[in-house]
């Protein structure tokens, strides 16, 4: 294997471990705070009991997603030393905030956790707050970093140089907002539905229904809503995209040649050597209307522009699918559960259980498929225009032995986790009522 | 602005080494314990560690944000050289992370205990072993620029600067210094008439300190390594290791007395000394390097960056560093009030 590619795949693999463990440390000291709001509120020990439980899950996600965190923040520099030596002082900011954010979170843990009972209660709550707003604020600058290397700003490119820096610039740069938006309701979409999930089964096999309906309930309600205010965030992203990297909008729809009234390509196999795309469904001048709010205007194909700048154009084009289709889906599925609030007899049909069940990990697909359209669909650029992703890799060689370790690593880390999360569930279960 | 972003560098580097190095240490006091020992450590750790334990770990990061934000072309120099042994950091640094959890936060308490047990305990040796090579590595004199690695083998280039036999020393150093720490600091922590344990252990860690060191030193200096012949020929540096070593004196009494604050603050105030000490002597040199030395303040990121740096360090400290001492306060005081109610019982 060439370095770049195992420097790549290394990348790419510690960061989807990383996002799952992310995404569940930064949702679910909300889902939290909320039921240890209600237990305050109502002294409902099932409430309590369920804070307690939830609190767990924090903790140890928490600490896998800081400590691959932690890994992430060394693998820039020891797998694209180039590109930090020039972009690290650029995008440092967001960084440097993200280091405070984390502080703060870790802090407010440390008095969440070990503050039962000694901490006044109204203020051991809050540290519960601080610790999910302390998360997103986190999540949302990482993000402003990724959105630099999409839209880069805050410098002047001159002769090679990085001149007249401007780290605030750079941080608010173009891409930041519509990628922290759609990014911060995936993770409330994909944890709330993998969370809800977890509990439906648990309610599809009868144990403690009254518990694990509340739980249901709690982090379905986060869910749903994020799933339902999704398309508006992904509407503002494709347009953003249409502008700003028309290359990546062409490979997600696996659009070859420019035209004007351009068809939406729904689902359908590529193939890149014909420039061909079969069995697809395909609705005419809608991709024009979804990227620039015109059913006749012109849409830029992949055959306007150098094919050493295109990406990988059938990876980017399913993964974009993948991520679109259950996005619908999670969407359909968060309305449904909000029409289920009013029918009560939905909840005694196992169907309803099950359906929720099937959903659970749909969320997390999503979120990785939309992830490799943005990074995949950046290539072959680390720098949007500016810096090739092959210039920026170590020049040390051997890193597919590091490649291996951390597949190695990553991959027992993740059993373990739900191994350890199976026997929590367990416990509870076998408490009494 | 430098100054600023300097003096958070080095804060959080002290901060690390002295926190995240207890921290580390804990494991491998408990490594070298007997059996029953072990339980009664594994618990105190718990109670120590529990809160803050995250908290002490994040200075690495702040640590290693500043370094490439504020002197890219030496942070670059530190991931493409080092890029083996940081590696091994962060794999031990991940697996420490987890088996703290796991065996804290396990809900079912059976054998696998064991396994999270010796992964910590393994991982808190290895972890500081090889940061303490890292260390050892930038002033080895065994690092070369990629500049000249044309002609050179695999070996020479990304395995001699820290796989030496004087970065090993270096690492087995600071592996001692943080047990050090971690005894003195349990020492203070432990439940009634178990103090002695801890004692012991801190005991024997000078003494393994001081052999370290020696040997470090007496080997560099046969063999000429710049960083000590530079080291001893500075004024500064050896009056900051005398000081250090005489600070032994006032810290033994106030273990022997009890007074667990200010024995910290000696065994802090030391490890203070001995970066102080390396510090003075090289300044901005901290890479040595085969053909030169390399200033942290060579190729600096430019002053609009500095300048923000600066800016949102100061902001960040204010909002963390009360944070953390409330943090850290609060649950001392329980602990105090806890061990008062458990003696009146």
């Amino acid at each position: 294997m060439e370095n770049l590619d195992a420097a790549r795949l290394q990348m790419a693999f510690t960061l989807i471990f990383h996002i799952v463990f992310a995404c569940i440390g930064m949702v679910m000291p909300f889902f939290m705070v909320v039921s240890h709001y209600k237990w305050l509120k109502t002294k409902d020990e099932l409430y309590l009991t369920l804070t307690k439980a939830w609190q767990k899950g924090v903790a140890i996600f928490f600490v896998t997603g800081a400590v691959s965190g932690t890994a992430l923040s060394f693998e820039l520099g020891l797998l694209w030393p180039e590109f930090m030596k020039h972009a690290g002082p650029i995008i440092g900011m967001p960084f440097s905030l993200e280091g405070a954010a984390f502080f703060v979170e870790a802090i407010a843990l440390g008095f969440y956790l070990y503050g039962w009972n000694k901490l006044p209660e109204k203020f051991h709550w809050f540290t519960g707050v601080i610790i999910g707003l302390s998360g997103v604020a986190s999540g949302i600058l990482v993000v402003a970093a990724n959105g630099w290397m999409n839209s880069p700003s805050g410098f002047d490119y001159i002769d090679g140089q990085f001149l007249n820096i401007d780290p605030v610039k750079a941080m608010l740069n173009p891409a930041w907002f519509t990628q922290a938006l759609h990014m911060t309701l995936a993770a409330f979409t994909a944890t709330g539905f993998a969370v809800a999930g977890i509990h439906a089964y648990q309610i599809f096999k009868g144990r403690r229904v009254a518990l694990h309906t509340k739980a249901f309930k709690i982090a379905l309600t986060f869910g749903a809503i994020a799933a339902i205010l999704q398309p508006i965030s992904g509407d503002i992203s494709a347009k953003d995209i249409a502008e700003r990297q028309p290359v990546k909008l062409a490979a997600m729809e696996a659009h070859y040649n420019t035209e004007k009234g351009a068809p939406l390509y729904i689902g359908g196999i590529v193939d890149a050597k014909t420039q061909e795309v079969k069995y697809k469904l395909a609705i005419p001048g809608m991709l024009s209307f979804l990227a620039f709010g015109d059913f006749d205007a012109e849409v830029k194909g992949l055959n306007d522009f150098p094919e050493d700048e295109r990406p990988n154009v059938p990876m980017v084009h399913y993964a974009f699918q993948i991520m679109v289709g259950i996005g619908g889906v999670l969407m359909l599925a968060g309305l449904l559960y909000f029409i289920s609030l009013k029918k009560k007899k939905w909840f005694a049909n196992r169907k309803y259980w099950l359906f929720f069940i099937a959903l659970a990990p749909l969320g997390f697909i999503a979120l990785e498929a939309g992830w490799i359209v943005t990074e995949v669909g950046r290539q072959p650029w680390i720098i949007h225009k500016i810096m090739r992703t092959k210039d920026a890799v170590t020049p040390m060689p051997g890193i597919v032995v590091s490649f291996y370790t951390y597949i190695l690593v990553y991959t027992t880390l993740s059993i373990a986790v739900t191994w350890l999360m199976i026997r929590q569930i367990k416990v509870l279960n076998a408490q009494n009522n | 602005m430098l100054y600023v972003v300097l003096f958070f560098l080095i804060f959080s580097l002290y901060l690390y080494v002295v926190l995240g190095g207890a921290d580390y240490g804990a494991g491998i006091v408990e490594m070298f314990s007997s059996e029953e020992n072990q339980k009664i450590t594994k618990k105190t750790i718990y109670r120590v560690m529990g809160p803050v334990w995250e908290a002490n770990h994040i200075w690495i990061i702040i640590l290693i944000v500043i370094l490439w934000i504020a002197f890219p072309a030496y942070y670059n120099i530190l991931v493409v050289n080092l890029h083996i042994p940081l590696t091994i950091v962060l794999l031990g640094v991940t697996l420490r992370g987890v088996a703290f959890v796991f065996r804290h936060y396990d809900a079912v308490i059976d054998n696998s205990q064991k396994l999270y047990d010796a992964m910590f305990k393994i991982s808190s040796l290895i972890t500081p072993i090889f940061l303490g090579m890292v260390f050892g590595g930038l002033i080895s004199g065994h690092i070369v620029l990629t500049e000249d690695v044309s002609n050179l083998s695999f070996y020479e280039v990304f395995i001699k600067p820290w796989c030496n036999v004087f970065s090993i020393l270096v690492g087995l150093f600071f592996a001692a210094l943080c047990a050090f720490l971690s005894s003195v600091l349990l020492i203070g922590e432990s439940e009634a008439r178990k103090e002695n344990i801890y004692i012991r252990k801190a005991a024997i860690a000078t003494i393994v300190v001081f052999i370290t060191g020696l040997i470090t030193f007496m080997y560099g200096y046969i063999n000429e390594y710049s960083f000590v012949t530079i080291f001893v020929r500075d004024p500064y540096a050896i009056i900051a290791m005398i000081l250090s070593g005489l600070l032994l004196i006032p810290l033994w009494i106030t273990i022997k007395k009890g007074r667990r604050v200010l024995s910290r603050l000696f065994a802090g105030l030391q490890v203070f000394l001995i970066l102080l000490a390396a510090l003075v002597a090289h300044f901005p040199n901290i890479i040595i390097t085969k053909t030169e030395n390399v200033s942290l303040l060579d190729n600096i990121a430019p002053e609009s960056v500095i300048k923000v740096l600066g800016i949102s360090l100061i902001i960040g400290g204010a909002v963390i560093l009360p944070g953390l001492f409330h943090l850290l306060k609060s649950f001392k005081m329980i602990k105090i009030l806890e061990r008062h109610n458990n003696t009146s019982i």
